[in-house]
């Protein structure tokens, strides 16, 4: 009796959470005459929405800037991460502890703070409506190192010094060594860092005006706010496209994600 | 030739000096073993040679070639470590294997010293398993192998046996030991157990607080140990020191007196106390009427099977002694010990032995 109504409350928030989500995929395959009601099953199914959104804007090359920037920015984050991380890790260095603090204070910055800033040197760089701009600034960053050189410190001492007597280099403990037994920390980095860039709204509204380098959160908030969408079924079309491909990346990781979460190196 | 020399070396940490001014020559292809309790700067040595701590001052050569500053892929050094230190991700032979693969060896020689070393260390159906499938030992033997396949100058082993319970400590030691007699490479061994330093080394170096303390074979630090420390250092159970003065050819404290034969009286001058040194092996129970060295109460008899240990408490010093395990002897019996008077040690105030 206790446990049903354990599952009751369970289900309700399970209901709570997840209606809505299921409401808007549901929505973008009802007709405009259906798109205000609450039922998750449209009564005249159509793909309308989705042909109309596709012929409105231009969602694919949206998607593959999309995909383009937020793939460069996770894999520089995770390679030129790795390297501070294994540094303030491993090496003994003059500065060590201040480069540690640092790069920890850095977390206190808001990112607002920086924007202002950094769009007027993206202006003087003249990299305004290119890739670079939504790109480079993001190339590496202090959570991600930090993460990393968490998850590394769990990694035994002597491992290295056995990999230095087998004559490999620094760089070459860092990708040989440390990455096959980081698989989780650089999994969640990696998701981490993807949706992030994936989901930026604000900093591409400031560098990007051109349509054809938009990125798909940036088009589709311009789409809808900027009144070129017409039908709620068509907004929430373009809301789905957006979160699949980042539902196809946490299901390939979520272990990996999971793990991390819960434990440290085994072996 | 030699083996291995370090020529005065020293390492500081800032204002701390953990090893200081060590000068030692390993002859070439002996088995050497550092030897002396935690923080003795005995791991740190070892790690200096290896190229994994930098040296402050002093020079290390090895077979001549000074190798100081070398990077430690380019000593031709191989090391076996206390935690084994396996890559988990790869299997037992993907971790023998590395060395070779990344100095370019080609795979069919890299093939037949994999062989040669899996038969050598029985680890024949090891080979395709990862090290988290494996018992300790048998990491153990795998990290040799990743050693001997380098066939290396020397072999550095870093405390391997401290994480194996006592049985397979035992048997890895013998282990040890015969591959060391097979291959006759220069070793350089850290422990801080005795009696993996008196049954393995061919040389042993005792070291304290940074310093040699002693160097020679295990029986000649056993018998002649130069000061204090070595000596209750070497052995098991430890030696018995007991304080007091040297009056004529005799030791006296207040309750004792034991007289010195003529081969164990001091070398030098001696101003203020002494202390005697009685290992526990060397004293055995006097028989009835027989006049003892000492004479006390039985506080505790441990009894390990095939002797006894008994732990004796004599004029107000706890001595112990073995004795053969066919007595039976109960707590608070008064028993009466003999000294071999040729096996006395005797050391000055400083701590260093008078005998020599």
């Amino acid at each position: 009796m206790k446990r049903a109504l354990f599952y009751l409350v369970l289900g309700l928030a399970a209901i709570t959470f997840l209606y809505p989500f299921l409401w808007m995929i549901a929505t973008t395959f009802k007709p405009p005459s259906e798109a205000g009601t609450l039922s998750l099953l449209p009564d005249a199914p159509t793909l309308d929405n989705y042909r109309a959104m596709f012929a409105r804007a231009p969602v694919g090359r949206a998607m593959i800037n999309s995909l383009l920037v937020a793939t460069t920015v996770t894999a520089s984050v995770l390679v030129l991460g790795s390297l501070p991380a294994y540094a303030l890790a491993r090496l003994d260095f003059p500065g060590r502890r201040f480069v540690h603090g640092v790069t920890l204070a850095y977390l206190l910055v808001p990112s607002q703070l920086t924007l202002i800033p950094l769009y007027s040197l993206i202006v003087r760089l003249g990299w305004v409506d290119s890739y670079r701009a939504l790109i480079v600034p993001f190339l590496f960053n202090a959570p991600g190192v930090l993460m990393l050189h968490k998850f590394f410190l769990q990694i035994p001492r002597s491992l290295v010094d056995a990999a230095r007597l087998d004559g490999m280099s620094e760089v070459r403990i860092v990708f040989g060594v440390f990455w096959p037994l980081a698989r989780p920390a650089l999994a969640t980095v990696g998701i981490v860092t993807f949706m992030g860039t994936w989901n930026e709204v604000l900093w591409p509204l400031l560098v990007v005006r051109d349509q054809s380098t938009m990125t798909m959160p940036q088009l589709l908030t311009v789409f809808t706010l900027g009144g070129g969408a017409g039908t709620l079924g068509i907004q929430l079309a373009a809301a789905t496209v957006l979160i699949v491909p980042v539902i196809v990346a946490y299901a390939f990781l979520q272990r990996h994600f999971i793990e991390s979460m819960a434990g440290g190196v085994k072996g | 030739m030699a083996g291995v020399i370090f020529d005065h070396v020293k390492k500081q940490f800032g204002p701390t000096t953990i090893v200081a001014d060590f000068h030692l020559e390993i002859p070439d292809g002996k088995f050497t073993v550092l030897v002396g309790g935690s923080g003795c700067g005995k791991s740190t040595t070892l790690r200096m040679l290896a190229g994994l701590e930098t040296v402050s001052s002093g020079t290390i050569r090895i077979e001549d070639r000074d190798v100081t500053h070398s990077a430690p892929g380019a000593r031709d050094v191989a090391m076996v470590f206390q935690d084994y230190a396996l890559y988990p991700h790869l299997t037992a032979r993907g971790n023998i294997e590395l060395g070779l693969r990344l100095r370019k060896i080609a795979s069919a020689e890299i093939e037949r010293r994999v062989q040669w070393a899996a038969e050598i260390l029985g680890l024949g159906k090891l080979l395709d398993r990862k090290p988290a499938a494996m018992s300790g030992g048998q990491r153990q033997r795998v990290a040799m192998g990743r050693a001997i396949v380098r066939e290396p100058k020397v072999f550095l082993f870093d405390e391997p046996l401290s994480n194996l319970d006592a049985k397979l400590r035992g048997q890895m030691r013998v282990e040890i030991g015969r591959l060391h007699r097979k291959l006759g490479t220069t070793t350089l061994y850290v422990t801080h157990d005795q009696i993996e330093a008196m049954t393995l080394a061919q040389l042993l170096v005792v070291l304290d607080a940074g310093k040699i303390q002693q160097v020679g074979t295990p029986m000649e630090l056993y018998r002649k140990p130069v000061n204090r420390f070595v000596a209750g250092f070497i052995g098991t159970p430890t030696m018995n020191f007991i304080d007091g003065d040297i009056e004529g050819d005799a030791f006296v404290t207040k309750a004792l007196a034991i007289p010195l034969s003529p081969a164990r009286r001091p070398t030098r001058d001696v101003s203020g106390k002494v202390t005697i040194g009685l290992r526990p092996d060397e004293l055995r129970l006097a028989t009835d009427g027989e006049p003892a060295t000492l004479r006390g109460k039985v506080v505790v008899a441990e009894r390990l099977g095939g002797q006894t240990h008994l732990h004796v408490e004599s004029h107000g010093e706890m001595i112990v002694a073995v004795v053969p395990a066919d007595r039976d002897i109960a707590p608070d019996e008064p028993v009466g010990l003999v000294a071999d008077p040729t096996r006395i040690h005797l050391f000055g105030g400083d701590g260093v032995s008078l005998l020599s």
